[in-house]
Parts: structure tokens; sequence; C-alpha cells
């Protein structure tokens, strides 16, 4: 290359060099560092509650951490009107529940009921946390056996007194917004006043909807077949305020039957209207 | 990628050219975040009801010094950094409350990383291999970025440095909505305190 050459090559270049935008400064320049890697992937969430109000969802509790219920069912009617506080007089049935996640997708949980003091061991394990097509889908299997140390007195069910179910637990969020839940479930046992126990099938339908980051509406069905004394689907309705440790969710519904071998077997009240019941559950994440 | 936004289109270009044309003399040298190193990112808020951290080990970036070593004259345009967390990885301890920090407050989905990047306003020897800097940057958090300034203690280990910068922000500064209706648990204030160990660059680091 003659001199006239290069000069006619690094005029330009210079020129080009300096009319580079300032934005492209002496540390760009220099540094050689770069990024290594894509920023840490954000986990998947669908329902931000490891359950609806009595349906489980597929969330599950980060290892080590503790989950403690205290939940309400006021067994007045709302229509008994202000004689009876719209069902707060009670009585009221009471379930207290402790959770513990022995790793990031399964926890055990044990459960009480007042009803029928009903006790209740449950395993849920997440088996699936992915954005399929962009869609957030997590499922479960979730697993318990719940015994009643306190049956009706009908003669021959002594030895009738434990109840056993397991549940699929697909979920999906649509929209960033509304998460949907399909749980189908095998219930042994529903009905503990009868002396056979027979294995029924029940699917519950759980659908939340997030308005902001701290209030949601919720709202639940449970299909299962008809049956004495619990002839009604359950329906469930209710609000849900969020504060990242505590879950408060307030509800109406047609079922005061709380633990999961009582509601998944029915309701004896219709779901209308006069029928509905007041009803709270509050849950606080602890860890140690 | 970082950026200066400040003209200093002379120096930037007399730079440029001696790098375009091969004859860069300067003894500048070049460190990188060792990410095996023990890099520790904290904040703490100190609310009324509930005091909490979080906690990371995915801080990366450089420093670059206007020599090879930090000396008490090491400041000044000539040396610059960038620094950036990964903030998805923040763990407080608590899942929930994780999710509400990543979905909530730094939106983590459009914001991935908080990052830091300026200038060593000035050095101080202030003991055997130990000194105490003093930087000036622009701190961006939740897309918000501010004119900052950060002081950090710098101690010489091997090759490298460990340094240490303690500082605090407030989240209004960087457009972090606190939740105001209930159970206010997060403080505006919060305390950061960074922690990493740099190396010198190699052609493979």
């Amino acid at each position: 290359m003659s001199i006239p050459q290069m000069t006619r090559f690094l005029i330009p270049a210079t020129v080009l060099i300096l009319l580079l935008p300032p934005g492209v400064g002496a540390q760009e320049r220099t540094a050689r560092w770069q990024r290594s890697g894509a920023p840490t992937e954000v986990p998947v969430t669908v329902f931000h509650s490891t359950q609806s109000a009595n349906l489980p969802t597929a969330e599950t509790l980060g290892r080590g951490e503790w989950l403690f219920e205290i939940s309400h069912r006021f067994l007045p009617a709302v229509s008994d009107g202000a004689g009876a506080l719209w069902g707060l007089d009670g009585p009221v049935y009471n379930r207290l529940a402790l959770s513990y996640a022995v790793a990031d997708n399964a926890m055990l949980g044990i459960t009480r009921s007042n009803l029928q003091d009903n006790l209740d061991l449950s395993a849920k394990v997440r088996v699936l946390a992915s954005r399929a097509g962009g869609i957030p889908v997590m499922a479960a299997l979730n697993a318990g056996v719940a015994w009643n140390t306190e049956t009706p007195a009908v003669f021959g069910i002594e030895d009738n007194e434990r109840q056993a179910y397991a549940q699929l637990i697909v979920d999906a969020l649509l929209g960033e917004r509304l998460a949907l839940g399909v749980t189908p479930t095998l219930l042994n046992n529903p009905r503990i006043a009868d002396i056979d126990a027979e294995t029924a099938f029940a699917l519950g339908l759980s659908g939340q909807l997030y308005l902001s980051d701290q209030a949601s509406l919720l709202a639940e069905w449970l299909v299962s077949e008809d049956r004495p004394d619990l002839g009604h689907d359950a329906g469930t309705f209710g609000i849900e305020l969020e504060t990242g440790g505590h879950f408060f969710k307030l509800i109406l519904t047609n079922s005061a039957r709380m633990n999961p071998t009582q509601f998944l077997g029915g309701t004896p009240f219709e779901f209308s209207a006069g029928e509905w019941r007041l009803g709270f559950n509050v849950t606080r994440v602890l860890k140690f | 990628m970082p950026r200066t936004t400040d003209g200093r289109l002379g120096r930037v270009g007399l730079l440029a050219w001696f790098l375009a044309a091969g004859s860069a003399g300067v003894s500048a040298q070049e460190y990188h975040v060792d990410r095996e190193g023990e890099n520790r990112v904290t904040f703490r808020s100190r609310a009324s009801i509930e005091e909490f951290e979080g906690v990371t080990d995915r801080v990366d970036g450089y420093v670059l010094l206007d020599g090879e070593r930090l000396t008490p004259e090491t400041g000044g345009d000539d040396t610059g950094f960038y620094l950036e967390v990964d903030l998805a990885s923040l763990d407080t301890g608590i899942g929930l409350r994780d999710r509400h920090m990543r979905d909530n407050y730094l939106e983590v989905r459009d914001h991935p990383y908080a990052s830091y990047e300026g200038r060593i306003v000035a050095t101080e020897v202030v003991g055997d291999g130990r000194f105490a800097v003093s930087s000036r940057g622009k701190l961006s958090i939740h897309g918000v970025t501010r004119e900052v300034e950060v002081p950090c203690e710098v101690e010489a280990r091997g090759e490298g440095y460990r340094a240490r910068c303690d500082f605090q922000v407030l989240l209004s500064d960087h457009d972090i909505e606190i939740p105001s209706v209930m159970f206010l648990k997060l403080a505006n204030e919060i305390r950061l305190e960074v922690e990493f160990t740099v190396l010198p660059a190699t052609p493979e680091r």
C-alpha cells in the first residue's frame, strides 16, 4: 500500500471513528467484560396460594417453610339475618392446619377440623411447573388419609371412620391474571355413616382472578355424586388478600365442611342465596 | 450494555484511534468480578413491623483502573466500573415474599438487573493493602437511574481485590411503590451491602 493509498484509507477511518456516538465510550472500547449467561429465570407462578378456599392448588411452599392455617365456616346461613349476625353468632366449624415443605416441590400437612373431629394427614408433590407455549402451567399430586374420631351413632360403622383421597391438580394461568385449576379426585369412604366404604369420583374446579398485587377474586365448584345428606355440589366464591406471607380469604359458600374428605363428599345445602354461609381462611407462612 | 452518556468526544475519539491503530500504550488494567469468588449482595429493610433481608451471590461486572494497581493516585476519568446484580436471584428466605418482590416491587421481568456504573473519584490508603475508595456513578434499579456516590472498602487479595460497598437507597427514588393500604412491611430506606472479588482480566476471563 502506497502512502497516498494509506492516507485515503486513514482519513475516512479516523473521521468515522471520531463521528462514533459518544455512547460508544471509552469503557466499552476498553472493557472486555461481557455478561456471562442469562439472568435467573423467574419461577412459574399460577395460583399464589397453596390452596383455593377448599381445593388445593398445585403451588407448594419453599423448602423449609411452614404454613399455619386457621379457618372458620359459620354454620347459620347469611339469610338468617341480623338476629344471627348473618351467621357470625355461630356455631362455627373450625379448622387448624400446619404444613411443612420438605422440598421446594413437596409438602406434608396435618389438618384438624372439629366436624367429627376429623384429623387429616396429607402429602402434595408438584410434578410440573413450566411455561407451555408462554402459558404458565403447574401440575401436582395430592393425597391424604383422615380419621374421624367422633363418628355418628350408627350401628356397625365403628371400623369405618377412616377416609382417604387422591387428587391430580392441573393449573394454568391465562393472560397473567386468571388462574384456572382442575382437580379430578378419588375419594374413599365419602360418607362414614355408610357401612360400606365406597370409592367415589369428584371433580374440583377453581378459578382466581388477580386484580392487583394484593387482591384477587376466587371461585370454586365441586362436582360430587348425590348421596344421602350430601346431595349438592359445593360452590364457593370470595376475595383473597395477600401480603407476601399471609393470605386472607373471605368467602361465601353453600358448604360448611372444610377438611378434604368432608368437603369432597358434597354438601347438604343447595347452592342458592338462602343457603350461603360466611367463612374465612387465614394462612401465614413461617420460617424458623 | 453499559453506556456513558456524557460527551467526551475528543478523548473517546483519540483513544478509539489509538486502539484502531493498534498502538494502545495505556497501562490500564481491567479487573473482572470473580464469579467463583465469595460475592454477596444483601439488602435490608427495617420497617416498623418486620425486618428482613434479601441475599444473592449473582453480581457481575468489571473495574478499570488507570494503572496496574490501586494507588493513592487512582481516580478520575480514566477509571471506570460497571457492576450488575441479577435481581431474580434475590432470596429473602420466604418464597411468597420473593414472588412479591420480583413481580410487584422490582418487576424483574422488565428490569432483570440493577446496575451501578461510574468512576472512581478518589482512593485513600487506610492500611497495609487496604483502601478507602469513593465512587460516583449512575445507579439503575427498576428502570430508574440516579446519580449516587458510594464509598467502598477495598482490600488487596492476591492478584485482585475484594471490595465491600455499603450504602442506602430510597425505593421512592426508583419508582418502587410500597403497598400503602395494609400491612406496611417494607421500608422506603433500603440498606445495600455489595461485596465482591475482582481478578485481573485475562483472555479467558
